[in-house]
């Protein structure tokens, strides 16, 4: 693979920038390069897919048969997105008379699903369509001495037989990333538990709860910092550590892998916009052999 | 003993089947490995998946498609990887709220993202101002996000939504 669709989603490219300027330089870095997508629209997730099943799939449909007109495979570096472009892609591949009342829809515009692209998460194309080893032959500043809890994402790899991302009861993608990089990674109760992100909506209280609840049982294991996989869970997993009932504790930096994996790769502090961090993660650089980036 | 084996149905459990996601709910043999599973029934009073699909089982159709319950899933899927009957409680309730919406039952918080959608084409328009265009600008990332505002109008045969929204 040497050239990849970025579909941004609605949230990082607002709220949580650094992942997206990380992401670009450690795909980069490894020999992917990332094209941005423009004219699509948000993927639907949660909202248009609790109301109508054919709208939902037509959003998704009309994304991947955007990339389909590129000839490329699209890169999710969210949970939910790539959740809905791969759930509809499913049904897109499986269901006849979905895919062609989606492709009548789209038509309109001059555009057709064939199913030709995939859906990549950005586990996936670290894991799979890089691998482990050129990731490890591109580390020249691994950390030393940190321990890190690696937070999924449920979205990002439930449900198994359509995302088909790790092991949805025991997934090690970004342990073993943080391993390559020098890290020892750390297990905790709860892992593949959720963040509470998807409950804002409804009831920030019990949210905020769940996501509280993950804090201390990362804390109780020791790691020095959380690196997640999904902009959702990592700013959830942020913002529960602000709240009022944590006023008192030490807050654990959040990254998400890439932003982590960057200044083990010798990528500029300026390109992965550690500044922006809401929780300082200085702490973490310190542990980068050498000094910080 | 001897007795035939209770086996709880309702012709709204059929009714939720016909929609895609719904049909596992007959399969349920409520043993409630889901609410045990769940994070929001560990910090919510009401929220009780497991209870939930009883009530769609016996029939409580008013109830079940005018409440909020079906509404607090966070699809994380945690129980629907455990269930060993082939339940997705998160694609039943889907299918829930689908029913509930085409008659009017859509929360506030959804019906407001609803309308952010329709308006902008994607849900973060009012909250990207200057200050976050300068960071992604610091950070050499493309400003113009270019999203479509269209495409959803063209979908508004199916969304079941108010006009005023």
């Amino acid at each position: 693979m040497n050239e990849i669709l970025l579909y941004r989603g609605c949230t990082t490219p607002v709220r949580l920038p650094a992942y997206e300027a990380a992401t670009i330089a450690v795909l980069e870095k490894l020999g992917v390069k990332v094209r941005d997508m423009k004219d699509v629209t948000c993927c639907g997730a949660q909202y248009v897919e609790s109301i109508s099943q054919i709208a939902f799939a037509a959003m998704s449909g009309r994304i991947l048969a955007m990339a389909e007109k590129e000839g490329l495979d699209i890169l999710a570096i969210c949970g939910a997105c790539s959740g809905s472009l791969k759930i509809n892609k499913h049904l897109l591949d499986h269901n006849e008379e979905a895919r062609g009342q989606v492709n009548d829809i789209l038509a309109e515009e001059g555009l057709k699903y064939t199913g030709k692209v995939r859906v990549r998460h950005l586990l996936q194309v670290l894991a799979e369509d890089i691998g482990f080893s050129e990731v490890e032959r591109a580390i020249v500043k691994p950390y030393e001495g940190i321990k890190i809890a690696a937070h999924y994402g449920c979205h990002v790899t439930r449900p198994f037989e359509i995302v088909q991302v790790d092991d949805p009861e025991n997934p090690t993608i970004i342990d073993q990333l943080a391993e390559i990089a020098g890290a020892e990674s750390v297990d905790y109760a709860g892992k593949t538990r959720c963040c509470g992100g998807p409950m804002l909506a409804m009831d920030e209280k019990i949210a905020t709860k769940i996501g509280q609840e993950k804090i201390k049982n990362v804390e109780v294991a020791g790691a020095d910092v959380i690196l997640t996989a999904c902009e959702f869970c990592d700013l959830q997993l942020t913002q529960v550590q602000f709240d009022e009932a944590m006023s008192s504790t030490r807050r654990i930096p959040v990254m998400p892998i890439t932003q982590f994996l960057g200044p083990a790769l010798g990528i500029d502090e300026d390109r992965l916009g550690l500044g922006l961090n809401r929780i300082d993660p200085s702490p973490v650089l310190d542990a980068l052999q050498g000094g910080s980036a | 003993m001897g007795e035939s084996v209770h086996t709880p149905t309702s012709s709204f459990a059929e009714e939720l089947a016909a929609i895609p996601g719904g049909e596992a709910v007959n399969k349920c043999i409520q043993c409630g490995i889901c609410t045990a599973s769940c994070a929001v029934a560990r910090y919510s009073d009401e929220y009780r998946p497991r209870q939930l699909i009883q009530k769609i089982l016996l029939g409580e159709r008013e109830e079940v498609l005018k409440s909020e319950l079906p509404w607090l899933c966070m699809t994380c899927r945690l129980c629907e990887e455990r269930c060993q009957e082939g339940v997705s409680p998160a694609e039943v309730f889907h299918a829930v709220r689908i029913l509930a919406a085409r008659e009017g039952h859509v929360p506030l918080a959804f019906r407001q993202v609803m309308a952010a959608l329709m308006r902008d084409g994607w849900i973060l328009g009012d909250s990207y101002t200057d200050f976050e265009e300068e960071d992604r600008e610091d950070l050499g990332l493309e400003t113009d996000l270019g999203w479509n505002n269209e495409f959803l109008h063209r979908l508004k045969q199916y969304l079941p939504l108010e006009e005023d929204e």
